[in-house]
């Protein structure tokens, strides 16, 4: 790679990861940017970009590695889009594109305004956007939680 | 044709502006990669004329990459691309989208056909056929990095003349 690169990367597996560039870029609006498809037709590696981010779109390329349709909708992690504008939009969006919404545009005490949704290969996508300011103070009045802040 | 690299970015200028940086100035973008070299006297000067995409070499020769198949100013081009060493059932080809989007144009280039050259071919170099697309893929990127430099001072140069 000529460009320096530093930072976190989240490399995500699907059975059919065309067709999860397919939907992704219709229901988050990620763009491609990079796809090497080998001889049969097959994607060998892929990336897609949403804000300067970069996320890595791939197959179940080795035992290890599975999509949560094969594991039964289990996962063991999320990604998390931090959107500009309005949640509630981009969440009539993503279901329109075929997103299975979990969680409806709702405030949260630490002033975001978020949704989350499944994938058509049950990934879990949480959208959120800031829709307020709120001290440290009032998220701990209004969720009973101690908040520690650069606790070493 | 399979075999494919597929790389997109995007580029502060309109489309207009960003193919005639492709076509016009690829002279000045270009970036020679020594692991693609189209000759073994390459690197030369990148230039599209007559039709064709080409390489003049330091030697006075002119090598051609390939025939332009499609030539839509500000949508499309598409032009083959072979290296010296290809033989003649050996095909490669190259579209360029360039497709207008809010801040100026999404460019995609598509270099498709790599299955025609077989795996043991010089052109390969050894690498299995991921590493080979993927190494080739970021050519291709840094590539298109460049044409977004070159297409950024046309567009700078033309808001200074209209300022002007």
């Amino acid at each position: 790679m000529s460009e320096q690169r530093t930072g976190l990367v989240s490399a995500v597996s699907y059975r059919d990861p065309k067709a999860a560039i397919a939907f992704l870029e219709k229901a988050f609006g990620f763009e491609l940017t990079f796809l090497i498809e080998d001889a049969e037709g097959n994607l060998a590696h892929s990336q897609m970009s949403y804000a300067g981010s970069t996320i890595m779109i791939g197959n179940e390329w080795s035992e290890n590695h599975a999509s949560p349709a094969s594991l039964a909708g289990k996962t063991t992690q999320t990604v998390h889009i931090y959107i500009p504008g309005d949640v509630d939009a981009h969440c009539a969006r993503a279901k329109a594109a075929g997103a299975e919404i979990l969680m409806e545009p709702a405030n949260q005490f630490y002033g975001s305004r978020t949704y989350r949704c499944r994938d058509p290969e049950l990934h879990i996508w949480t959208v959120s956007a800031d829709v307020e300011t709120v001290s440290f103070a009032e998220m701990e009045a209004r969720s009973g939680l101690k908040i520690a802040v650069g606790a070493e | 044709m399979s075999s494919k690299i597929l790389v997109a970015l995007r580029i502060a200028a309109p489309p207009e502006t960003v193919f005639d940086a492709f076509t016009d100035d690829i002279a000045l973008w270009w970036r020679p990669n020594s692991l693609f070299s189209f000759t073994p006297r390459s690197p030369g000067v990148m230039a599209f004329e007559d039709g064709r995409l080409v390489e003049r070499l330091p030697t006075g020769k002119v090598f051609e990459v390939g025939r332009v198949r499609a030539w839509e100013r500000g949508a499309r081009l598409v032009f083959g691309w072979r290296q010296a060493a290809f033989t003649p059932e050996m095909d490669t080809e190259v579209e360029v989208r360039f497709e207008a989007v809010e801040e100026g144009t999404r460019v995609t280039v598509e270099h498709r056909g790599w299955d025609s050259v077989p795996a043991p071919h010089v052109a390969r170099h050894g690498f299995p056929d991921h590493l080979f697309l993927q190494r080739h893929g970021e050519w291709w990127r840094t590539l298109l990095a460049g044409l977004a430099g070159r297409a950024n001072s046309i567009q700078l140069g033309t808001a200074g003349e209209r300022d002007a």
